[in-house]
């Protein structure tokens, strides 16, 4: 067993189920401009996805007595989103793994053993390309933050890409 | 199992939403295993942050996240708190090997590279000597000799500054590109239309590109790129103080602004704390909510311990 002090040592990796890319089935998200402080199950298709409606300047809808008011929001190209949940520790380890044993494909393997038995897994759960953004009473527009954090990615491959050669 | 229902947040695990490179879920299919995240340093900070590894393609992705306070996903039937929108992009390792050559350098003698990338808080970081091509990479940051096919590096602080400027260089061009708004007096041209600022511009731009590139590297180095880009000295004059806040301001960094929550997470020492810049101590105090999450993700392990200091 390791002692509590081990555990300082940031030693863990987490695996990334290369699977579970794969097929992870589409999802519908919406990214709200309010904090709901749980993470469970939700009627969502129930009582707030029949009650939104297109507008004279996108979509509206009324959540908790306020209205939101919102807009599509695709992915920049080059990226795919996913929603990932960690695995339930098994002690009996091994894990899922072998369930997948019969692809007749022969996958690449890293050359060495990269798991270890305190390693925990992480798998996407389902995919998406676009998100509904809602905003309070107004149109988040294209000054949206998030909107701003989306173009992140094309700014991080210019500071990581290779410097040209003198 | 009993376990589940430990869980105080609710029925449901937490959810993460990432978005990933698409080269990723192409060399997923061909893949059994060989992704991984880990945690190893931050080159800025001196924390943790963490990383993601293809091990098959030999890939380095940094994660960073965006949160924006007051927000909240539906995910299909459920709800998750939080908002966070994870990012995972391709990383020069070299500015990692650049933190521990650095701190190699303080013995003043050529080394092998294993060597030099050993860390006992981030034992992961060995996984970074299987990443391709270093020997190329190297050239940029250090003087090297051989014997016996066997390389020994030290570090080149002249070499690394060229290099540096070089990664300005290119950042800078991609922030004309995305046609991100560098400072508050690029935003002030958006109201008076004269063009006497646009020779302002340029310096906006420089100023930007090396705050960006400064979160990869320590303060030290920042400031003696700062000098060699000729940077002027941040005077009391200016409306907009240093990079780094004129950053924060501003959109596309917002991912940014996570990535601090991120690495503060690791905080035990005040000794270490010493080590963030301004800016990262503001936003530390700020927010630090989302830091729970990173925590979780990382498994309840490091939090108990982490609470017990």
């Amino acid at each position: 067993m390791e002692s509590s002090d081990e555990a300082a040592v940031q030693k863990h990796r987490i695996h990334l189920r290369p699977v579970s890319l794969r097929d992870a089935a589409p999802v519908t998200l919406h990214l709200l401009p309010c904090e709901v402080p749980v993470n469970q199950p939700a009627p969502v298709g129930r009582f707030f996805t029949p009650a939104i409606r297109q507008g004279p300047a996108g979509l509206e809808v009324s959540f908790r007595g306020r209205k939101l008011r919102g807009e599509e929001v695709v992915l920049p190209p080059g990226l795919v989103g996913y929603v990932m949940v960690m695995e339930e520790k098994q002690d009996f380890s091994e894990g899922p793994e072998n369930d997948d044993e019969q692809e007749e494909q022969e996958l690449v393997e890293p050359p060495e053993a990269l798991e270890r038995n305190f390693d925990c897994f992480i798998g996407a759960t389902a995919s998406f390309s676009r998100f509904t953004l809602w905003g309070l009473e107004t149109i988040p527009g294209p000054d949206a933050k998030v909107r701003g954090a989306l173009t992140w990615p094309s700014l991080a491959a210019a500071i990581h890409s290779q410097v040209p050669e003198d | 199992m009993a376990r589940s229902g430990d869980c105080a947040d609710g029925a449901r695990a937490r959810q993460h939403v990432f978005l990933l490179p698409e080269c990723l879920k192409d060399a997923s299919k061909k893949m059994k295993s060989g992704l991984m995240f880990v945690k190893l340093v931050n080159p800025c900070s001196g924390e943790g942050a963490i990383y993601l590894f293809n091990m098959c393609l030999q890939q380095l992705f940094e994660i960073k996240v965006f949160k924006e306070k007051h927000h909240s996903w539906f995910i299909n039937q459920s709800v998750q708190s939080g908002g966070l929108l994870h990012f995972a992009t391709p990383m020069d390792p070299l500015f990692l090997l650049l933190h521990y050559l650095i701190k190699a350098d303080k013995e003043g003698k050529f080394q092998p590279l294993d060597q030099v990338v050993v860390d006992d808080m981030f034992p992961n970081c060995i996984l970074l000597l299987k990443l391709p091509e270093l020997e190329k990479l190297l050239q940029h940051v250090t003087e090297e000799r051989g014997i016996d096919k066997k390389k020994y590096y030290k570090f080149s602080k002249e070499k690394t500054l060229k290099w540096l400027e070089k990664k300005v260089n290119q950042t800078m061009a991609a922030l004309k590109t995305n046609n991100v708004n560098v400072g508050a007096r690029v935003q002030s041209t958006a109201f008076f239309s004269g063009d006497q600022v646009s020779s302002d511009k340029e310096e906006d731009y420089i100023r930007y590109a090396h705050g960006l590139i400064s979160d990869y590297i320590s303060k030290e180095l920042s400031d003696d790129l700062s000098k060699y880009l000729k940077l002027p000295e941040p005077s009391a004059s200016l409306p907009n103080p240093p990079s780094k806040k004129v950053k924060l301001s501003d959109e596309p960094v917002e991912a940014k602004e996570d990535y601090t929550k991120f690495n503060t997470k690791g905080l035990k020492t005040e000794k270490k704390n010493s080590k963030m810049t301004a800016a990262q101590k503001a936003l530390a105090k700020v927010d630090k909510s989302g830091m729970k999450s990173i925590d979780s993700f990382f498994g309840a392990k490091s939090k108990k311990k982490i609470g017990k200091i």
